[in-house]
């Protein structure tokens, strides 16, 4: 999957702060600090985190859908649309991010009651979306696509005329899938697509977004904290702790071998056939994010803790091919000579 | 066809349309009056309800019947003017101060909050007297929109600031919707029942309003209205007189169509709505 190495989404030392005045006095939440990201061309991949480490957050700024109180503070989000040159996505004007919308990079919402109009049918809420994309007698076209579209999807054809609250969850998620691949985008960003859905369902959503991916060869960019789910979709996960990414390899790698010791508590806690032990999680409290500890902000909370810990924050290095951790532990000497 | 079979299952529906349709049929019948509504004593006076004089004359020597069809059309014109005006600005105001926040909603909402902590009642009746002069069926509905939108116009912002937080706003914003494209498409179904519910109940208010005003004597009492026929029948003491035909007339017809207006808002803001359709009107 990786060899081809074309990334479709990077991001450069992205920093996405939330700047809150309280009682007259500015709170920063540092929710996505420091991301480099390089997502590539046919793959999915996968983000898990603990709730509030800003998972959400690198979302939103992936998408390119900053709305004060959060603000970008410095960093840079390449887009390549087309397979051309990289365009910084920050720098765009609204009407060009409108236009990218759906046509280069898409929203996969969790499929929740109100994420369609309640009072509009499917097939108005199409329409509507064809409509503010493409001009003249191509909608037409496209609308008859959509039909077909949702066919494949083992969907009931009569779907498209009713409205979402006559809808199951279940299917009021996979016709959000199916809306948000209508236009055949090359990046597709779900946040937690699959919560809120039985197992049963859940499969059903998972197997869609697979196929989806594999017939359109695009990027599917997937953030759940369901180690599951992530394990059955996603080709590569990055972990996420206190806005940072602190792992990145293959979902296998991930999974047998886990290198940092956050990634490990979280491989550890997952319950395995035949092994009874009780699971231990890890100790300690998620740091806050407007108040993040010196260094690595995982030292608190890390059995395995140095001294360098507590002053610095570590690079990454690569134990194994594709995989990168930003931990004192591999190649300590490395990132002291680097710093 | 559907929709109309669907309409009707509602006893409600039913009710105010077949009310709604005698008085515009009444009004409809104005034009073809065989006396002018301005002229008195064309008919002999205070007779009592007979073939002749269905609802028998007034003291003014007009009569009730046909004045009352006058009497219906013009109050339907004041309130349909002040109503649909009213409507395009409560819901330009909402809109704009919903959906943009901020700056334009302040000013926006200062200028509806000074209409609504103003007492209405006296302003009107001081600017009635001012421009007495040239007080006509126009005038005055235009009067009552300028005063008749505040409220609205803050019951669609509020509903509009509602719908910009779901999620379905999200998934338009994302799936590349423009700003009017969003309003108009997503927005404006959402609040059609609103708007409609606003616009009958404004309706009615138009009507009572108007009749507050002509029965104080502040408007052209030779223009029949339901108000002015009232303002007449006290005028002549009709109450004490026992001519009941001429106090009532006005009265039980203000009466019915404020029921059937009532009645009509709420049965068809229900089927607008998909969601209560199927509930209340059953389909």
């Amino acid at each position: 999957m990786t060899n081809e190495k074309i990334s479709t989404l990077r991001t450069d030392h992205l920093h996405s702060y939330y700047v809150l005045e309280m009682y007259g006095k500015q709170k920063v939440v540092k929710a996505v600090n420091d991301v480099d990201l390089k997502i590539y061309e046919n793959e999915i991949y996968g983000i898990a985190g603990e709730s509030g480490c800003g998972k959400t957050t690198l979302l939103k700024a992936l998408f390119n859908d900053i709305m004060p109180p959060q603000r970008l503070i410095s960093g840079k989000i390449y887009y390549r649309v087309n397979g051309g040159k990289e365009i910084d996505a920050t720098t765009l004007k609204p009407e060009e991010k409108r236009k990218l919308r759906l046509e280069f990079i898409s929203n996969i919402p969790q499929g929740s009651m109100s994420v369609l109009n309640p009072v509009l049918k499917i097939k108005e809420t199409y329409m509507d979306f064809i409509a503010s994309h493409v001009r003249g007698p191509e909608r037409g076209e496209i609308f008859e696509r959509a039909r077909k579209q949702i066919l494949e999807f083992g969907l009931p054809q009569n779907i498209l005329d009713v409205y979402p609250h006559q809808l199951s969850g279940g299917m009021r998620q996979r016709v959000t899938i199916a809306l948000s691949a209508l236009l055949k985008p090359r990046i597709m960003i779900g946040d937690e697509p699959t919560t809120a859905l039985d197992v049963v369902v859940q499969r059903g959503v998972i197997q869609m977004m697979k196929e989806i991916q594999k017939n359109l060869k695009n990027t599917i960019v997937i953030v759940t904290h369901d180690m599951g789910v992530q394990a059955n979709i996603a080709d590569r996960i990055g972990i996420m702790y206190a806005g940072k990414i602190v792992e990145e390899a293959t979902t296998g790698q991930i999974f047998s071998q886990p290198q940092h010791p956050y990634t490990q508590f979280l491989i550890n806690s997952l319950p395995k056939f035949g092994d009874k032990h009780l699971r231990s999680s890890v100790p300690g409290s998620p740091p806050s994010l407007v108040d993040l500890p010196d260094g690595c902000p995982f030292h608190p909370r890390c059995p395995k803790v140095m001294e360098i810990c507590r002053q610095q924050m570590p690079d990454f290095s690569h134990p194994a091919e594709n995989q990168k951790v930003a931990c004192w532990l591999y190649g300590g000497e490395k990132h002291a000579n680097a710093a | 066809m559907r929709v109309i079979r669907d309409l009707f299952r509602d006893y409600r529906f039913t009710f105010s349309f077949i009310v709604l349709l005698l008085i515009l049929t009444m009004a409809v019948l104005s034009f073809f009056s065989p006396y002018d509504p301005t002229m008195w004593f064309v008919v002999p006076r205070d007779m009592k309800p007979s073939a002749e004089y269905l609802l028998g004359t007034d003291s003014n020597g007009q009569d009730i019947f046909w004045q009352a069809t006058f009497a219906v059309r013009n109050s339907l014109i004041i309130s349909l003017i002040a109503a649909s005006v009213s409507r395009v600005i409560a819901v330009l105001v909402g809109m704009v101060a919903g959906y943009a926040r901020g700056n334009p909603d302040r000013i926006l909402m200062f200028i509806s909050d000074g209409l609504l902590v103003i007492p209405l009642f006296l302003i009107l009746v001081m600017l009635a007297m001012i421009i007495r002069k040239n007080m006509n069926l126009v005038v005055l509905g235009l009067m009552l929109s300028a005063f008749g939108w505040a409220w609205d116009a803050r019951v669609i912002r509020s509903v509009i600031l509602s719908l910009r937080e779901r999620d379905f706003t999200k998934t338009a914003i994302l799936s590349g919707t423009g700003t009017v494209e969003l309003v108009l498409k997503e927005y404006m179904p959402y609040t059609t029942p609103l708007i409609f519910s606003t616009l009958i109940n404004n309706i009615s208010w138009a009507i009572g309003l108007e009749m507050t005003l002509a029965l104080l004597g502040l408007v052209d009492v030779n223009i029949p209205t339901l108000g002015t026929i009232l303002n007449w029948a006290i005028t002549y003491q009709a109450m004490f007189l026992g001519r009941w035909n001429w106090v009532l007339t006005p009265v039980v017809l203000a009466v019915f169509m404020f029921i059937a207006l009532y009645w009509l808002s709420v049965s068809i803001s229900e089927y607008l709505d998909p969601r209560t359709r199927i509930q209340r009107v059953g389909v």
